[in-house]
């Protein structure tokens, strides 16, 4: 089942879902509406190897906004620190910003129980699209699981800025191993990017 | 609701999910990861029209890779022939494969009760991308059925590789 906007602020208050900061006036029937972070990055041109890393270049969107190239991949992250230890998330784009002619994930909109940080977006206009730092960009949803939970604990967990595909770190070793011990509660952020305005 | 990795487990060995080959180092939280098999189809034909068999070339992945091209379209397959027999399945990218611009399906996330196959993924990117076999890009979720069941007898049961549309079937 998908959680309310009105179950999605108790949990907020009871702390099986994080949302830093919590503003009640992003709360949907069914979801919550995220911000656009300023802070981006690119690929520099050329291909991508999955086995490699790709070298990133930030941009910061200032006041005067960005305008994005269309058909490029711009990682972008969000504002809010989300996540939940007992619900899954999963996110889209908000309606309005979809009918500008953009996606704001490319197939992968399901998140994993337990991860806690800021959500790499990734942005990708089909038309030129100029975009402001702040602007409610998606919305999370939050669903009920069946089972027993065992956390996430993987190669993003506690982000703070938007990552580049850590894909390549599946072969820097010969098979990927559980965690010996799962974690039994998410890790908690503390607060280091100043945000100005948007904090 | 959404099955976690440990409730998917319990389902494969009560028999209501079927994962082949399976490998619990493939359990995530709440989804399957599964792995990209090692050949590619194009569609040739131009322009793609429903009513018509459609011609494809088949690409194999060659051990040092191969680099998908944007203003492309690729369809790949899963290894794993993957399902639900009593749940619904939805697949998605895992992230580190959308944070390398990859698109492994568009638009169409949602697999049905029954419909126990090797996936077909439509892949598109956005920026030249080299993918190798076995790569772990995609993840398969579960929910839970509310209502009287009925077990998927379309056009891709069996699937036991990627399979281009079978549109034409709904020509008149």
């Amino acid at each position: 089942m998908i959680l309310t906007g009105e179950e999605i602020t108790r949990q907020v208050a009871a702390g099986d879902i994080v949302i830093a900061p919590f503003n009640r006036d992003s709360v949907n029937p069914n979801s919550y509406n995220f911000r656009l972070h300023p802070h981006l990055k690119v690929y520099e041109e050329g291909v991508i190897d999955i086995k490699k890393e790709k070298p990133t270049r930030d941009l910061h969107i200032g006041p005067e906004g960005i305008e994005l190239e269309p058909m490029r991949l711009y990682l972008a992250s969000t504002i809010e620190v989300m996540g939940s230890t007992k619900f899954v998330p999963t996110y889209a784009a908000r309606s309005s910003i979809a009918r500008l002619g953009m996606f704001i994930n490319l197939s992968a909109s399901l998140g994993d129980i337990g991860f806690i940080g800021r959500w790499t977006l990734q942005l990708l206009a089909v038309h030129r699209i100029r975009l402001y730092a702040g602007m409610n960009i998606g919305q999370m949803m939050f669903w009920q699981v069946q089972g027993d939970v065992r956390l996430y604990d993987g190669k993003y967990q506690g982000a703070k800025e938007p990552f580049a595909s850590r894909i390549f770190m599946d072969y820097a070793k010969p098979a990927r191993e559980q965690p010996a011990a799962p974690p039994t509660a998410a890790p908690t952020l503390t607060e280091d990017a100043p945000l100005g305005i948007y904090a | 609701m959404l099955l976690t990795g440990a409730e998917i487990h319990r389902m494969v060995h009560a028999g209501r999910i079927a994962i082949e080959p399976f490998d619990e180092r493939q359990l995530e939280e709440n989804a399957y990861g599964c792995r990209l098999a090692g050949e590619l189809l194009e569609y040739t034909s131009q322009p793609i029209d429903p009513h018509q068999e459609l011609a494809v070339v088949r690409h194999h992945i060659p051990e040092e890779g191969f680099v998908l091209e944007p203003r492309r379209f690729y369809l790949g397959t899963t290894l794993e022939r993957i399902g639900g027999i009593n749940y619904a399945s939805e697949l998605y990218a895992n992230l580190s494969t959308a944070l390398c611009g990859l698109f492994i399906q568009t638009s169409a996330p949602l697999g049905h009760t029954g419909a126990v196959i090797c996936w077909t993924l439509e892949m598109v990117v956005v920026q030249p991308l080299r993918i190798y076999a076995n790569a772990r890009i995609a993840k398969v979720c579960f929910w839970n059925n509310l209502g009287s069941e009925r077990s998927y007898q379309g056009r891709y049961l069996g699937s036991s590789g990627a399979v281009p549309s079978r549109i034409i079937l709904d020509s008149p």
